[in-house]
């Protein structure tokens, strides 16, 4: 394969641009010893911080696959007034600033608010709360995965479900057996993209949630309180751990294209 | 094609305009305690508007925080307030400029007062029972919630502890202090009896249970809008801070609110330690005492002038008017430690009336 001649100047602007991401993730690996790192992992708080912000990344997605995917679905398959209305409201959540949306999120689920207050008296409370994590990390994640699948099931050659229906086969058993099997490379990998942009929020959950801490959250209070020294070797081993969920990511996602 | 670039020039032309804004401006760096945010923005106001060549760039943050910023992350910092004037002796005077044999601070001005109080508003849980003297039995009732700012960090933090503390001997009650304080934390917080001395002990990690009726934030002003949402009941804030948002406020009694002078010796019986390494250098002890803000400039502020400008602008007419505005008036005459180190150019100060 012979590669076609670049404009002047852009493999430089490339490579700058590779370096300007690259650099700041290596120079973090390395600012941090072995031993650093798995005094890091045994760190009690750190591990339990890790494991509630990977529990409320799952819950998370795994609502957003339960309320998503039919969106994602009339959204690829259908045609009717106000489509891109509803598009672009799916969105909002990428283009409102993260902060507004925490704040915007404890008016509706805080104690006062008009989803909160009842579910309040029920005992299910947002507030410092594996609730309260769990909304912050779905708003600000849920576009990934609605788009992600409706993609994936546009790309569903429609004429297979066409013969599925002159089969009998109901419109339940087509999106099971016909459409959501041919997808779900697809949507997987729009819910690891929400589990994992879920996982690195920090401004709605923060709003909500101070505590129980979550990871990006116990990051921010140990450089404000404690310094440098004592959140890099934290914001090391989360970084570690999230460039293997996006290698992941990457051979699922090309493991879709070459199918 | 023509349309394409045309967009992308137009896009350059406003990127690029947006990045060199004429910035000719000196900039004044202050960070000082949460408490002061509001006389401080109005006077950042006033004082950009008489001169405009100033440009201040504040920072709001929990007492102990504000000081870390200038003596353990050397932040260049020109101005710096705290909410107890006590830090500046212990962390300032005593640590040197890195590379020099400068104390980061050796005079620093005391600059007002201000006494602990109980900030709640109409929602607020057994808001119609609460009063003066059953204030801690309702505030330790497992259903109400309580907003505390983190004692590590903030002087309203360790001072509320030291309120629950005095409030036993007051209220002549050894319970009050783990009534309301046993089981919030996963690491405890600890009250030794040493007899005519009360230490509390403050664990590294502070946390508190999944059951806690308590919500902690970094700072007391972090507790606002916990405050304003309903989601906590309760809150210790400072008197100013209260009438500034209209809450509705319960006043302490003398003895436990760390606010009149004349109590000193009797709010000196209760310190608060950390168990743990918060300072490279200073093992800090939070004595108890009359609340005191603490006003300096770092000997290594890049901007002094702009400083001592800003300092004489507080002192001025208006600007001793806009802090009594927010219920935060500077007290005068003007009282400063280090006397003889206090620049000349404040050196009128002294002399108002």
């Amino acid at each position: 394969m012979k590669n076609k001649p670049l404009p002047f100047g852009f493999v430089l602007a490339a490579s700058l641009l590779i370096l300007f991401i690259i650099l700041p993730v290596l120079v973090t690996l390395f600012s941090t010893s072995l031993e650093e790192l798995l005094t890091t992992i045994t760190d009690r708080d750190v591990a339990h911080s890790i494991g509630l912000t990977f529990l409320a990344g799952g819950i998370a997605t795994s609502i957003g696959i339960l309320l998503g995917l039919p969106l994602a679905y009339i959204l690829a398959r259908t045609n009717f007034p106000g489509k891109s209305l509803l598009s672009g409201i799916v969105d909002l959540p990428l283009i409102i600033p993260h902060t507004a949306a925490g704040i915007a999120l404890l008016l509706v689920f805080g104690r006062m608010g008009i989803v909160g207050s009842p579910l309040s008296k029920i005992g299910l409370f947002f507030t410092d709360s594996l609730p309260g994590i769990v909304v912050g990390m779905m708003f600000v994640s849920l576009p990934l995965l609605v788009n992600a699948s409706r993609e994936a099931f546009s790309s569903v050659d429609p004429e297979l479900e066409q013969v599925a229906r002159t089969d009998g086969a109901s419109a339940w058993q087509i999106f099971w057996q016909v459409t959501l099997p041919l997808a779900w490379q697809g949507v997987l990998s729009g819910a690891i993209t929400m589990w994992a942009r879920g996982i690195s929020e920090f401004g709605a959950v923060v709003i909500l949630a101070y505590s129980p801490k979550i990871i990006p959250v116990l990051i921010y209070e140990r450089f404000q309180g404690f310094g440098l020294s004592s959140a890099t070797p934290v914001a090391s081993l989360l970084l570690i751990l999230v460039l293997i969920l996006f290698a992941l990511l990457r051979w699922l996602a090309r493991s879709v294209e070459t199918n | 094609m023509k349309k394409h670039t045309f967009l992308l020039l137009v896009l350059a032309v406003v990127f690029g305009l947006t990045a060199c804004q004429p910035k000719e401006k000196t900039s004044l760096v202050i960070f000082a305690a949460g408490s002061l945010i509001q006389p401080f923005t109005e006077l950042e106001q006033a004082f950009e508007q008489k001169y405009p060549e100033i440009d201040i760039q504040a920072e709001y943050h929990g007492s102990i925080q504000v000081i870390r910023h200038v003596t353990e992350l050397h932040e260049a910092i020109d101005l710096v307030a705290t909410a107890d004037q006590a830090l500046m002796p212990m962390l300032m005077y005593e640590v040197n400029v890195p590379g020099t044999n400068q104390a980061y601070a050796q005079w620093h001005i005391n600059m007002a007062t201000n006494a602990l109080a109980i900030a709640y508003h109409d929602n607020s849980k057994y808001a119609d029972e609460l009063t003066e003297d059953n204030w801690w039995e309702i505030l330790s009732r497992p259903d109400v919630k309580v907003g505390l700012s983190d004692p590590r960090f903030d002087a309203v933090g360790y001072r509320q502890l030291m309120s629950f503390s005095l409030a036993q001997s007051v209220y002549k009650n050894p319970d009050i202090f783990y009534d309301f304080l046993e089981d919030q934390f996963t690491y405890p917080i600890r009250l030794v009896d040493m007899g005519d001395m009360q230490i509390i002990r403050i664990p590294e990690i502070l946390e508190t249970t999944k059951s806690s009726h308590i919500m902690m934030r970094g700072s007391s002003v972090a507790l606002i809008s916990l405050l304003e949402a309903g989601e906590v009941d309760y809150a210790f804030e400072y008197e100013s801070v209260i009438q500034q948002h209209g809450f509705r406020l319960l006043k302490l009694p003398n003895s436990l609110n760390l606010g009149d002078p004349s109590l000193e010796e009797d709010y000196g019986k209760v310190t608060v330690r950390m168990d743990f390494q918060r300072f490279a250098t200073v093992d800090p002890i939070f004595k108890g005492e009359r609340i005191t803000y603490g006003l300096t400039i770092p000997s290594n502020a890049p901007h002094m002038v702009e400083a001592l400008q800003f300092i004489r602008f507080l002192y001025s007419p208006e600007g001793q008017a806009i802090m009594q505005q927010n219920y935060h008036p500077l007290l005068i005459p003007v009282v400063v430690n280090g006397v003889e180190n206090v620049p000349d150019e404040l050196q009128s100060l002294l002399d108002l009336p």
